[in-house]
């Protein structure tokens, strides 16, 4: 049964590399076999899920028992990652039917097995293969639309991401040198003996850099506003929504496992105020949506970040609340600037023009500003609150910065709100007016929809959540369910 | 007191000094293409760290070649791990030199800055949208070059 | 279930909402809309039991989540405000009925947006009214704020820009109240009432200074106290009539509410008298008072420069806000009772007051205070309606407005704080002044020839206009009626309360019957209307039968002096209106602007690889360090 959940990454990858030759001798199945694909990859993950998920379980691959062997780690954490990256590739699939339909689908294909990889992966190099590989499709999907400027971006993107691999493979050396092993669970074993110095240190920041490449992690995040501007909206919604979180977590699980030097949790406290500053700050002067959009993300994961550095994993339930809130309204507001790029003047008299368009973005910004009883309100509440408990002073300019923060967010949202709905030019034609509609607008919807299901069952999820932060927190669990013969072992 | 110099030592600074030259090289070159050659290196620097993880003087290749157990075998895990490291390395690079060809096609330079003006040109004509801010010309003055017509190529085909 | 009377108000409040919202384009929908508001008036009034003594009634919505418990439920104080909220409601949306929403309609406006962003405020309104918990109190906080912008919005044009910028004033004020609830929960362990009240009293000084700033400037943004004022008159005044006497009368009260709750109930006036302010000899409470003498003074003195009728009496209302604080800070019997009754008092010449001038512009198209004049001899009863509700604002006998402002100034005397004494009354004399402006500006002096033909307004505007100017006098007579509301409020949050009759207040140190005042007052315009009309010497006569300078006046001449209004006193006191407070917003907006240029720099450089490298050297220096 829960072997089938290595075919969520097997058959994307499988399907990647033989759906071009497949074009060649029927365009129907190619067609339709990448949401096939997708959609036996969401039901794998819910069947599992539904079917009584409670205790974490390890997969060995090729039947080598870890820490030997290379293992996949399936926690409620990890399937629901798992879950919102099958079910986001098929909702940003390009179903458009051109030249290049059939490159775009094989790198989406590769791109979700390489983002289910990093969600479900036990191991710290298998997590940087399909960190690359993910790369690697992200550079071709980004490179896609053929225009000069994306062309530059892309390898502008490319470089800094190989940096970033660089610093990551520097780091996992320096850990393999002075552990032997690469697997999570052993590592974490091993950690509070000979990780808890500042090789170990050291180590951890070099990956937390190069991850934080694609993490937006300030000031590796660059790359962000170039490529969300020229990119393809679908890709810049699931980058900016569901590959920066995956990125994001496995910073969490090295944090969480590995690595418990205050100073490690100091700098990605540091990191995370200035990425909110510089985000938000940058955002409110954007003069375009896309733009805006690409700060705001920044700025983001900035909050989320400052949740992450909350010592002892006392940040865990905001990081997943916040992350997952950035995941849904990030992907709707994306979807909505697909047919309202361009200057944002231009979008005056819009919500005339589409009315359900318009409240999808004021329910959107009121949800990622915190208004209540909207969930973007208790996410930002649980990070506040726990901020506001602890005694050092950085934390607390770190709720300072982030309070602040927001005053600008809803500045600058609302301003865009209010454009939406002020009267158009007069010497405007209403042809020249963009319209919201058709797919994105359907696509957008469904992420409105989700998240006013989220609002109304706040209790449930507020407490499904907590359950699996909690599960995610136990460092114990992940060391006995991994490798049971050495439970209770050096901890 | 100056450490001994031994074979380690001088492996280790290499592999540090590879990666160091490699990210100097990136941050100062001002051609895209030696901003990739710079990654490359910086790249074996990183895979000779990790290969020096593993590594021990005194032990053999990790071979198996008869059925007596060896005294000591060199560590597998971190070889096995290179190999991939160089097999993704070598993609990208591919890759990235393959969208180098593109941007010479389009805008008929490799020069990293003005590859950068050009893109920022672009994304401002695309999006319709005013360029954020701009330090080259201030007024919205000095237009950049018009392209010599001879060298765009927006078909890809060799020159 | 069991519905509780609570209940019963929070369902037909959102009822009304859901009329509003599905059938508020319809014909009828204002009439059925205002229908609606008397049943939650009814609703309300069945609850009355709150406003004569006390006791709680709960809802029995309640929430569990994430560990935090939400309830709500009405005592006095709630009572007290939700009372003001839906009546002011009720008139404002019966005088949006009819005539007036024709008239919008014809211009362009969305009448289904209006009566839904109206019912929607008063159901936030409501919600928070009703809240149990400071989480509950935040919430509906919250929605009220963004209730409001929607009302604010509506207009378009000017309005949107003013609306923005309470938004950006109203999210600063919300964020700084997150951060004190977060302070809050972080000493108590708990959001609800009583443990914080516990957790207040072993706080230390720095603390509960940190948690006084940040509540009482967040909930202040709202009640547009000193530094946060500059966004609440051009809020107010561009929402389409109706909705602006709505806001007038009390949407900024909603502030005063929560500071009652917050930092009269929770925190406790003794508590906040006790912290010091370092090296000066004020404390916490003073401070408080200065800043409501502060937005007594300055924003009535704004408010006689203003040449629009609807600015000028909007910034009023942020001054009389400052009344309102002033007493309840003061908080001694008849200080807090003074201040709340003001609440209910302003409420009701505010409204009035924008009623009749929304009637002004109803007819002659215009609130340009140089436009107008003269309209006594078209638009005589809205002439008696806003003369009622200038001689309430203005705080004169024989309307309540008098009342409330006695209490207040009585107390200031009676604690010793003559200065506070002093400004408060200079307040009132930039009040008395600029009422003047108003009245004379639109109905006295010389009719303009354009409004030549102007009638008096219709009947479905008059109608509102009369009941409020009825209330207004009949509360000044009998001002026994609120304060018995008053009184149970003021239990509520814990304040003395005064000893009260129906004609005032008796108190040792000086009583107060209306009844006596207004009898001996209108005896003495007995004995002049006597002297006036035995002498029998008057006649009518046209207003253009007149000359001046050795000419006589014909209809196309002005004479009336209405543009730099009182010159004389400009000359003296001209230099002091400095507009410091808006080049204060203006830089803090600018350094944003250049902080962002600066983000934004930081983002487009081509020099991605310098960063990432400069970060990774500085942080491997600092773990080897």
């Amino acid at each position: 049964m829960s072997t089938n959940l290595v075919l969520t990454i097997a058959l994307p990858l499988l399907g990647a590399f033989l759906l071009p030759v497949l074009m060649r001798s029927s365009v129907a199945i190619a067609l339709w076999s990448g949401p096939a694909i997708l959609v036996y990859g969401c039901w794998t993950v819910a069947e599992l899920w539904l079917s009584g998920f409670a205790q974490p379980l390890s997969i060995a691959i090729g039947g080598f028992a870890p820490p030997l062997g290379i293992n996949l780690y399936v926690d409620s954490l990890a399937l629901l990652f798992a879950f919102a990256v099958q079910l986001l590739g098929l909702v940003f699939w390009p179903f458009t039917l051109d030249q290049e339909s059939a490159r775009r689908q094989s790198l989406m294909l590769l791109l979700v097995a390489a983002s289910t990889g990093l969600a479900l992966s036990g191991d710290l190099f298998n997590l940087y293969v399909f960190y690359e590989l993910a790369a690697v499709a992200t550079f071709g999907l980004a490179s896609a639309s053929g225009s000069g400027a994306a062309y530059v971006a892309t390898l502008r993107y490319l470089i800094l991401s190989g940096i970033g691999s660089v610093l990551t493979l520097f780091g996992i050396a320096l850990i393999y040198s002075q552990t032997g092993t690469l697997n999570l669970a052993h590592l974490a074993q091993l950690a509070p003996a000979q990780l808890n110095n500042s090789l170990g240190l050291t180590a951890f920041l070099a990956i937390l850099i190069g991850i934080g490449v694609k993490a937006e992690l300030f000031p590796v995040n660059t790359w962000v506003p170039e490529i969300y501007a020229t990119a393809s909206t679908r890709l810049s919604a699931f980058l900016a929504g569901l590959l920066s979180k995956l990125a994001l977590l496995i910073i969490l699980r090295l944090l969480l496992l590995i690595f418990h030097q205050p100073e490690a949790a100091q700098v990605i406290l540091i990191l995370g105020i200035l990425g909110v500053i510089s985000g938000e700050l940058a955002a409110w002067r954007a003069k375009e949506m896309k733009r805006m959009l690409a700060f705001s993300s920044i700025g983001q994961l900035g909050m989320i970040f400052i949740a992450m550095a909350l010592p002892d994993g006392k940040g865990m339930l905001a990081v997943l609340a916040l992350a997952l809130h950035h995941l849904i309204i990030k992907s709707g507001l994306f979807m909505l600037a697909e047919d309202w790029g361009g200057a944002l003047e231009r979008l005056r008299g819009s919500a005339k023009a589409s009315p359900l368009g318009a409240v999808l973005f004021v329910l959107f910004s009121l949800s990622l500003v915190g208004m209540p009883p909207l969930p973007g309100f208790w996410a930002k509440f649980v990070l506040i609150t726990e901020l506001a408990a602890q005694v050092e002073p950085l934390y607390l300019l770190g709720l300072t910065v982030f309070l602040l923060a927001t005053v600008v967010e809803a500045s600058y949202l609302f301003r865009i709100a209010a454009t939406l709905y002020s009267n158009p030019a007069p010497d405007t034609l209403s042809e020249e007016i963009p319209k919201s509609k058709g797919l994105s607008l359907a696509t957008a919807s469904l992420f409105g929809a989700g998240m006013i299901a989220v609002a109304l069952l706040i209790a449930p999820v507020g407490d499904g959540l907590q359950a699996i932060a909690a599960q995610a927190q136990d460092v114990d669990l992940y060391i006995t369910t991994v490798s049971p013969a050495v439970s209770g072992g050096s901890q | 007191m100056i450490p001994a110099v031994t074979p380690e030592l001088i492996l280790y600074t290499t592999a540090i000094g590879l990666i160091a030259i490699g990210l100097a090289g990136v941050v100062l070159s001002s051609h895209l293409f030696r901003m990739v050659l710079a990654l490359v290196i910086a790249e074996a620097g990183a895979n000779l760290m990790l290969v020096l993880a593993g590594y021990r003087w005194d032990a053999v290749a990790p071979i198996l070649t008869s059925r007596a157990e060896p005294a000591a075998m060199v560590d597998p895990v971190p070889q096995a791990l290179v190999l991939t490291a160089i097999v993704i390395g070598v993609g990208i690079q591919a890759l990235a030199v393959s969208i180098l060809i593109r941007i010479r096609q389009r805008f008929a330079t490799l020069d990293r800055k003005e590859a950068a003006e050009r893109m920022d040109a672009e994304i401002a004509a695309t999006l319709g949208a005013p360029r954020d801010i701009s330090q080259e010309a201030p007024l919205g003055e000095r237009p950049l070059p018009t392209l010599p017509a001879d060298q765009i190529n927006m078909r890809g085909d060799s020159p | 279930m069991m519905l509780t009377l609570l209940d019963e108000l929070l369902l037909f409040s959102g009822a009304t909402l859901l009329v509003a919202l599905f059938i508020g384009r319809g014909l009828a929908a204002g009439w059925m809309v205002t229908i609606l508001y008397g049943g939650q008036l009814l609703a309300l009034l069945k609850m009355a039991v709150l406003g004569y003594g006390g006791g709680t009634i709960a809802s029995s919505l309640s929430f569990e989540i994430m560990g935090q418990e939400l309830s709500w439920r009405f005592d006095g104080l709630s009572w007290f405000f939700a009372l003001i909220t839906i009546g002011s409601a009720l008139l404002s949306s019966w005088f949006s009925c009819g005539a007036w929403e024709r008239s919008y309609i014809r211009q362009g406006g969305n009448i289904w947006l209006f009566h839904t962003a109206m019912a929607l405020n008063v159901f936030t309104m409501l919600i928070l009214l009703a809240s149990g918990d400071l989480l509950s109190l935040f919430i509906g906080w919250e929605l009220v704020s963004w209730a409001g912008f929607l009302l604010m919005v509506l207009a378009g044009g000017v309005a949107t820009s003013a609306a923005m910028r309470y938004i950006t004033y109203a999210m600063a004020g919300g964020m700084a109240i997150f951060g004190g609830l977060a302070l809050i929960y972080t000493a108590s362990g708990s959001l609800q009432l009583e443990a914080v009240t516990t957790a207040v009293e072993q706080m230390s000084g720095a603390k509960l200074w940190l948690l006084v700033i940040l509540f009482g400037g967040g909930f202040g943004v709202k009640m547009g106290l000193m530094p946060f004022h500059l966004w609440q008159a051009p809020a107010y005044a561009e929402t389409p009539g109706p909705g602006s006497a709505f806001l007038g009368a009390i949407s900024s009260r909603m502030g005063l509410f929560a500071i009652l709750l917050v930092l009269v109930k929770l925190f406790g006036i003794v508590n906040i008298e006790s912290l010091k302010l370092p090296f000066t000899p004020i404390d916490a409470r003073d401070l408080l008072a200065w800043i409501a003498v502060f937005t007594i003074i300055l924003p009535t003195f704004t408010a006689m420069k203003q040449n629009d009728a609807r600015h000028l009496l909007a910034w009023h209302g942020i001054g009389q806000g400052g009344y309102m604080l002033l007493g309840v800070v003061v908080a001694d019997a008849m200080g807090g009772a003074g201040g709340l009754l003001h609440v209910f008092n302003h409420a009701t010449y505010q409204a009035a007051l924008f009623m009749a001038v929304t009637a002004v512009i109803y007819r002659t198209g215009t609130s340009d205070l140089n436009k107008l004049g003269g309209l006594v001899v078209r638009m005589p009863l809205s002439f008696v309606v806003l003369l009622i509700g200038i001689i309430g604002l203005a705080g004169l006998p024989p309307m309540n407005g008098f009342v409330s402002k006695w209490l207040v100034y009585r107390s200031l005397l009676n604690q010793g704080m003559p200065l506070l004494f002093l400004a408060a009354v200079i307040g009132t004399l930039g009040t008395i002044l600029s009422v003047y402006k108003l009245i004379h500006n639109i109905f006295l002096g010389q009719l303009r020839v354009e409004h030549e033909h102007v009638s008096e307004a219709p009947w479905s505007m008059m109608i509102p206009m009369l009941i409020l100017s009825a209330i207004i006098f009949v509360t000044g007579l009998l001002p026994g009626i609120p304060l018995e509301w008053v009184a149970s409020a003021l239990q509520t949050v814990g304040l003395p309360v005064p000893d009260h009759t129906l004609g005032g207040i008796e108190s040792a140190s000086g009583s107060l019957d209306m009844i006596w005042v207004i009898g001996v007052l209108f005896a003495g315009f007995g004995v002049g209307a006597l002297v006036f009309y035995s002498a029998g010497r008057s006649k009518r006569v046209h207003q253009l039968d007149n000359y001046a300078g050795g000419h006589f006046l014909s209809a196309d001449v002005r004479y009336q002096y209405s543009d730099n209004f009182y010159a004389g006193l400009m000359h003296l006191i001209g230099g002091w209106y400095r507009g410091s407070f808006l080049w204060l917003e203006r830089s803090i907006r600018s350094l944003v602007e250049f902080l962002s240029l600066g983000m934004q720099g930081l983002y487009r450089r081509a020099n991605a690889e310098f960063y990432l490298l400069t970060t990774a050297l500085f942080v491997i220096a600092w773990v080897v360090i």
